[in-house]
């Protein structure tokens, strides 16, 4: 199949993708384009929302359109690393010896919604970090390959924060994006009461497939960058390096770590996704910018001036944007 | 065209449009910081005494950045990755025209790479330079405007000058133009009279170089002044040394006795021989020739009335005009004055050729205008050869020694000659012999002549002859130095012209105007002419403790003035007819003028019956206790007055 005609495939399926969510979920568009944008970016997502504002239907209607292998795992803080990863059990076989199988756990699928990850410990939550990045996870002293493509989408409620355990950064580097799923629109609200206090039931079918699914994201990562956009992207995450020539006055002031060279790269794929998703061949400016918070506000750490003053990393994100110039040019100028 | 092609070629227009908005806008920043300097500078002027070459300097410097903000502008081409950049964030293109631009450069996937090049060109065209980058006046340029209508504005506010800068200036202009009126006359000296001495032609120059030296030194009045009194006392000390020679103070008198701008003996003597030239044997009296000028126009007059009433009836006329004629005509023949013209006339007339008569008539009136000037002339220039030395002794005596030159070149010549008779040597002999004494004051010439005398005497006519020319030869030095000394003396004359004008802070030109007559003596160019006393470089008299009687020196000039011997009583056409206050019905009233009110007018009614009916009022008023009590009894004491 040519370029051309990926492209165009892309595009339909991604408006397909839209349109089976939409008979789900209504609103959160934004939520959703991001979440597409990590789904053919390859990354995983971390959805953060009070409760009941339809993360985890986001995340299940997900894995009803797409036609890949789906878990859920309810973290709580009793939920053990085998348990999401998979024991060795004595197994009899059919010759009647007693033997050890491994029996894979829940993360061993396609999409795993990894509902309130905050809840479960440190030690659980660590669980995940080998698979998210590696995708693959060693178990029982064997390593064994997690099925391509894998994602991982979690949630967690800021609020009730008694027995959670925040997430560590390094598992939160590992997030592609991070959401923040806000409360629906009057109209919203509306069409919410319409669809789930009568007996009508939304049906979704199956848009993508595995085979199709990887196509589509390898193509992704053929889309060309101009290098004043890349460079765009990479002093972005300079400036949020506090302490250093290139930080912006925010970043010193307001933060203690800043974004990893993960977060340059997810800027980098997400905008290449975005780009073809509006119809463009190129990554612009625009792009960037636009996944700029959900790219690096998992990614930026906050110093104690920061939470007594009550920023947020989305303000230092912001301000960040707004200081970096756009182009060398602007820079030497 | 290729799509990249399409996309270049867009780009580079914009590019060009962005260069020269650049430039203008260069151009406009440069002009901002120019009329700001140009405003400070001319601020500056306007409160502080700087030199207005500053305002000069600030207007270049102001162009200069205008000029350069407009090169620096449009010095550097924006490259084609730049103005794609540029107008993706102007078109909002999202980066479409400089992907495509890098990646067409770019080994990149040819598939990839034509469809972000065909993206791109389908947007280029909608790139227009024009709209894209319009020229409009930026807010530098306004501002430049602004800066410059207060430049405006702010030159026609006068300069603050303190008083004595301004003294300072009119002292530097006043030098400045009294140096180079000094070095012109001083120039103009040595060019006409070369001086003969060395150290009065450096003297000469130095004052032409002290002149100079006030054009461009921005010198004080007092260092001017000191300066102009070292080169005086100079000048004036070489002129005390040539002023002791005797000779000298003979030239001096004799230059004086003849009067400024009068030609030499020898100029005389050439004018005289030319006048005799054209005038040839007559020898008309100028006097004569007037009457009978005066003459002949009367009946030129005559004959013109007789030619305008016509031929009838005038014959006897005709006959009695030319009978005056015929009388004039002998009477001009009887003075030698050769007329022809006149018979020509008398001729016509007899033969009634009206026109030729005319005409002949003013022919020789106009010879005998002619005859009579010349006659003036060589009255006047006999006049002058009579104050001239008739001899070599008389010549030396009164000063004349370009003429006692001349008389010796021609004693040398007479002696040089081989057949003198002894007459003739005598004669000669006896001149020189006269001329020993008159010529002590000249130097070593006594000497010369005493020896021409001695061997004249002793028959060496070729010794005489040598001292003679020794003797002349000495003459010729004598003038020589008379005329260095004169050159000096006018150089001095500028010196002081020039010590005036700076000490008095007038221009050149009004110190040498008709008021200030150097030389002139007290009271003669009127009343408060200024008078040199310090004049003449012979006349300086030592300073003497010695008593003086001065009781019979007269002094014509301290005669007092302004009183006049007239009568005491007035002449009959002095005495005024109309006496103040006085007028009569029908005659203009004289102005009377009171503060803010001016009343003229003519008079309609009797003065009693105005006078009258004021006092009547007046009366009025004071019975009514109208005038304030201090003033009724002046009132009423004034109308009283004028019953009377």
């Amino acid at each position: 199949m040519s370029t051309e005609a990926q492209i165009a495939q892309f595009r339909q399926t991604y408006s397909a993708l839209r349109a089976e969510i939409g008979k789900v979920l209504v609103g959160q568009d934004a939520i959703v384009d991001s979440t597409l944008i990590a789904l053919f970016g390859g990354g995983h997502v971390l959805l953060e929302g009070v409760p009941g504002l339809g993360k985890t239907l986001l995340v299940r209607t997900l894995g009803e359109v797409l036609d890949l292998s789906f878990s859920r795992i309810q973290f709580t803080p009793d939920l053990m690393p085998a348990d999401i990863l998979g024991t060795n059990l004595v197994m009899e076989t059919p010759n009647g010896r007693r033997e050890f199988q491994f029996q894979r756990g829940p993360i061993f699928a396609h999409l795993v919604l990894a509902d309130e990850i905050n809840r479960a410990t440190p030690k659980t939550q660590s669980a995940m970090l080998e698979a998210m990045q590696e995708k693959q996870v060693t178990a029982g002293g064997e390593l064994r390959k997690l099925v391509e493509p894998f994602f991982v989408m979690a949630t967690q409620n800021p609020i009730d924060q008694e027995g959670t355990y925040p997430l560590p950064e390094a598992q939160l580097d590992r997030f592609f994006f991070k959401l923040l799923v806000g409360y629906p629109t009057h109209a919203e609200l509306s069409e919410v009461m319409a669809r789930t206090t009568t007996g009508h039931k939304a049906e979704t079918g199956k848009v993508l497939d595995r085979d199709r699914l990887l196509e589509l994201m390898t193509l992704v990562r053929e889309v060309p960058v101009a290098s004043h956009v890349q460079d765009y992207a990479v002093r972005l995450v300079l400036a949020t390096h506090p302490k250093t020539a290139t930080a912006v006055a925010i970043a010193n002031q307001y933060l203690r770590f800043g974004s990893s060279p993960r977060g340059a790269q997810t800027l980098l794929l997400a905008g290449k996704v975005r780009a073809l998703a509006n119809g463009r061949f190129n990554v612009s400016f625009e792009d960037i910018q636009a996944i700029a918070h959900a790219a690096l506000r998992h990614r930026l750490i906050l110093n104690f001036e920061a939470e007594a003053e009550g920023i947020t990393t989305d303000h230092v994100i912001d301000q960040v944007i707004k200081e970096v110039p756009k182009t060398v040019e602007a820079v030497n100028a | 065209m290729s799509e990249i092609q399409l996309v270049t070629s867009s780009l580079e227009r914009a590019s060009r449009r962005l260069r020269l908005n650049r430039a203008l806008r260069g151009l406009w920043l440069g002009l901002l910081a120019g009329a700001g300097l140009w405003l400070l500078a001319l601020a500056v002027y306007k409160v502080a005494p700087i030199p207005a070459q500053v305002l000069n300097l600030a207007a270049f410097c102001g162009a200069a950045c205008a000029v350069g903000g407009f090169l620096f502008g449009g010095w550097r081409k924006p490259t084609l990755a730049a103005t794609a950049r540029w107008v993706d964030v102007q078109q909002n293109l999202k980066e479409r025209m400089s992907t495509a631009l890098e990646v067409a450069n770019a080994p990149s996937d040819p598939l990839w790479r034509e469809l972000v090049v065909h993206d791109a060109a389908s947007h280029a065209k909608e790139i227009d330079p024009r709209s894209l980058v319009p020229f409009r006046l930026t807010r530098a340029a306004h501002w430049a405007v602004l800066l410059l209508a207060v430049a405006f504005g702010v030159g026609f506010i006068p300069e603050y000058r303190t008083q004595s800068f301004k003294k300072r200036e009119a002292d530097k202009a006043v030098i400045k133009d009294v140096g180079h009126g000094m070095a012109e006359v001083t120039r103009h000296e040595l060019a006409a009279r070369p001086p003969a001495a060395e150290p009065v032609r450096q003297s000469l120059e130095k004052v032409a170089a002290l002149g100079d030296a006030f054009q461009k030194a921005e010198l004080t009045r007092a260092e001017a002044l000191k300066d102009l009194a070292s080169v005086q006392d100079k000048i004036k000390d070489q002129l005390k040394e040539l002023g002791k020679e005797p000779a000298m103070k003979r030239l001096d008198q004799a230059m004086r006795a003849s009067g400024p701008n009068q030609p030499s003996g020898a100029d005389l003597q050439k004018q005289m021989e030319a006048l005799q030239k054209q005038l040839g044997t007559d020898k008309p009296d100028p006097e004569k020739t007037q009457q009978l000028k005066d003459k002949l126009e009367k009946l030129q007059d005559a004959a013109r009335a007789m030619a305008d009433k016509g031929n009838a009836g005038n014959e006897a006329a005709r006959k009695e005009l030319s009978e005056s004629l015929a009388a004039l005509s002998r009477e001009a023949a009887e003075m030698g004055l050769n007329l022809p013209d006149l018979e020509q006339a008398i001729n016509a007339l007899a033969a009634s050729d009206t026109d030729k008569f005319l005409k002949n008539l003013d022919a020789s009136l106009s010879d005998l205008d002619k005859l009579n000037s010349l006659a003036k002339q060589m009255q006047q220039l006999s006049q002058q050869m009579e104050k001239l030395g008739k001899n070599l002794a008389e010549q030396l005596d009164k000063g004349q020694a370009d003429l006692a030159q001349a008389t010796l070149e021609k004693m040398i010549q007479q002696v040089q000659k081989s057949g003198l008779s002894p007459e003739q040597m005598q004669k000669l002999l006896d001149e020189v012999s006269k001329a020993v004494n008159p010529a002590k004051p000249y130097g070593q010439c006594s000497q010369h002549l005493s020896d021409a005398a001695k061997q004249m005497q002793a028959g060496d006519q070729a010794g005489a002859a040598k001292s003679l020319a020794a003797a002349a030869k000495e003459l010729e030095n004598l003038m020589q130095q008379f005329g260095d000394a004169q050159s000096l003396a006018a150089t001095m004359e500028a010196l002081k012209n020039a010590s005036m004008c700076v000490g008095s802070g007038q221009c050149w030109s009004l110190c040498r105007k008709p008021g200030f007559k150097p030389g002139g003596r007290p009271g003669r160019a009127g009343v408060g002419t200024w008078a040199d006393d310090d004049n003449g470089w012979l006349n300086d008299v030592p300073m003497s403790d010695q008593l003086v009687d001065n009781s019979g020196v007269q002094r014509p000039d301290m005669d007092p003035r302004g009183l006049s011997e007239r009568d005491p009583s007035l002449n009959p056409a002095l005495t005024p007819t109309k006496v103040k206050g006085q007028f009569s019905p029908g005659d203009r009233m004289p102005s009377i003028t009171l503060p803010g009110v001016s009343i003229k007018g003519t008079s309609r009614i009797q003065f009693e019956e105005a006078a009258t009916a004021a006092q009547s009022d007046a009366d009025s008023a004071l019975s009514q206790d109208k005038v304030p009590r201090a003033y009724q009894g002046p009132v009423k004491d004034y109308f009283d007055d004028l019953k009377k």
